[in-house]
């Protein structure tokens, strides 16, 4: 008889992959087959981690259309199931493992789509953090700013892209129209919660150089310096105001 | 409305009721909620905060894998107690189940041997999650589609083991019960009579698809269409076992619109208020 360790470690075999020998030997064959009992429990594990995948990932179920998204995922949840029970916290690799899928290869923009929906779902999910806001900042004594320890609200992604992932992502709402020129070129994006709404917004370069300057120093002066090598004559006054209303700053 | 006990017939929250339930505040007894949807930030918990100025609310776990041989994952029961502190539920609730095994989340409540091994390993992660929380938590018997060779133990009696040794509730999923023993054979008046009914502090009705496997008739418990009418004989048998329970009604999959799932919940209430009126002090959990 075998302990309950080994037992469910045979179990965890069966659900997500073929061999059932070691699980059928446990299973009682009482009227119906052990191997379709099995399979009873096998189609709810895919299904439902399949169908969490949709609810996150719901432009690429559009931009690939439902059964070859389905296809991804039982590939996917076979090989890189979830770690926890948090199913808003499950496919943070699915961009990756889309990047070396070979029947999706020929659509290299891919990856990069399942990258800004999990950034969605990041923003809608992560931790609450009071932001640094606008009158927040302007009541602080003079020189505070320039001296504090700062860093992204925790629901910020910024995401480059050599493709236009953006105009895909509306292109491919319920009501989009689905044209989109691939050949528009790169995008800088800042993808954050504000106010409890996601919002997406395409940044130029030395607004994305400033935000990466922030989660890399966890300092303004630092921040300010990238922003200021990426756009030369940059109007940084502006470029902290804009930040600031964006409410992704936090003061640590 | 710290730990205040629940009455009457309650209902699963569902994140595409939210919007209506703030807006018309239909008149149910409490809300029920999994744990896992509420253990990040943003709009959702904010959302639940202001539903909880109005409704008791019920935590019902489903990701803790009390029969994990493994063991407990430490930061998921520190999830959990984080949420419970912030939400003070009426009630606590996980299943008589495992779902983690070498780090892996299988999202299913999959079966345990009954054996004496399991029985251990389940009282103990019972009794350290009752230790963490503070509190006593109720323990939900699982919808079975196939039965593992070497149990010993009957399920119900499983469970009655399991309150003697940890004090715990039980929640009796009386869909469940049906579901299980169709598909496994046993009677389900019997499986009722071996709970112990001072120990029931919650009833779960859901609905069931009926399915066929190789030519046999299997029922799936997908929380995914009405109450069936079976369901409803054996709920009344409960209650005239345990006596009034505070009753959810439980729709996770195809989600009707909130009027069906408190029509649900009505049919539920009819059937509790004449067990409660016949009673001088009802139960509560």
């Amino acid at each position: 008889m075998s302990t309950l360790r080994e037992l469910q470690h045979d179990l965890r075999a069966a659900l997500l992959g073929a061999a059932d020998e070691a699980a059928t030997r446990e299973i009682a064959a009482d009227g119906l087959a052990p191997s379709a009992r099995l399979a009873v429990y096998r189609h709810h594990v895919l299904t439902s981690l399949t169908a969490a995948l949709e609810t996150t990932f719901p432009v690429l179920v559009r931009l690939v259309d439902q059964r070859f998204f389905r296809y991804a995922c039982d590939t996917y949840v076979r090989a890189e199931p979830p770690a926890g029970p948090c199913l808003f916290e499950y496919g943070a690799t699915f961009a990756d493992f889309l990047a070396t899928f070979e029947p999706c290869r020929h659509l290299p923009y891919l990856a990069d789509v399942a990258r800004l929906e999990w950034a969605m779902n990041v923003a809608l999910h992560a931790a609450d953090a009071t932001p640094l806001t606008t009158p927040a900042a302007r009541a602080l004594p003079s020189g505070t700013l320039e001296t504090a320890r700062l860093a992204l609200h925790p629901s910020v992604t910024l995401l480059a892209s050599p493709w236009p992932v953006d105009t895909l992502w509306r292109a491919h709402q319920p009501d989009g129209d689905g044209v989109v020129d691939l050949e528009a070129g790169a995008v800088h994006l800042q993808i954050w919660r504000l106010r409890d709404e996601v919002v997406l917004r395409a940044l130029p370069p030395a607004g994305f150089a400033f935000r990466r300057g922030v989660a890399r120093d966890g300092a303004l002066p630092a921040a300010a310096a990238a922003a200021v090598d990426a756009e030369p004559g940059l109007d940084l006054a502006g470029l902290v105001r804009e930040v600031l209303d964006d409410e992704v700053l936090v003061q640590c | 409305m710290a730990f205040q006990a629940l009455t009457g017939t309650g209902i699963g929250l569902r994140s595409a009721h939210v919007d209506e339930m703030l807006a018309t505040r239909p008149a149910i007894g409490w809300l029920e909620i999994h744990a896992e949807n509420y253990m990040g930030g943003g709009p959702a918990p904010r959302a639940l905060d202001r539903l909880r100025a109005d409704y008791p609310i019920s935590v019902h776990g489903v990701g803790l894998s009390l029969g994990s041989a493994d063991g407990l994952e430490p930061d998921h029961l520190e999830r959990l107690a984080g949420l419970v502190e912030r939400l003070e539920p009426a009630l606590v609730s996980e299943h008589l189940s495992w779902s983690i095994v070498g780090g892996t989340y299988l999202n299913h409540l999959l079966p345990l041997p009954y054996t004496d091994e399991a029985l251990a390993i389940v009282s103990a992660h019972v009794a350290r999650v009752q230790d963490r929380l503070r509190r006593r938590i109720l323990v939900e018997n699982p919808s079975g589609y196939l039965r593992l060779c070497h149990s010993t133990i009957p399920e119900a009696e499983f469970l009655a083991a399991l309150v003697a040794r940890t004090g715990c509730g039980l929640l009796c999923d009386v869909n469940n019960i049906h579901v299980t023993c169709v598909n496994l054979g046993g009677d389900p008046h019997e499986y009722l009579a071996a709970l112990p009914a001072e120990a029931i502090g919650e009833i779960h009705l859901a609905g069931h698809a009926v399915n066929d496997a190789d030519g046999q008739t299997i029922l799936i418990d997908d929380h995914g269409s009405p109450v069936a009418e079976p369901v409803w004989r054996l709920y009344e048998h409960a209650l005239a076992c345990f006596g009034a329970r505070p009753t959810l009604v439980e729709w996770d999959t195809d989600v009707p619109p909130l009027a069906s799932l408190l029509g649900e919940a009505a049919q539920a209430a009819r059937r509790l208020d004449a067990v409660a009126r016949e009673e001088p002090d009802v139960h509560a959990a």
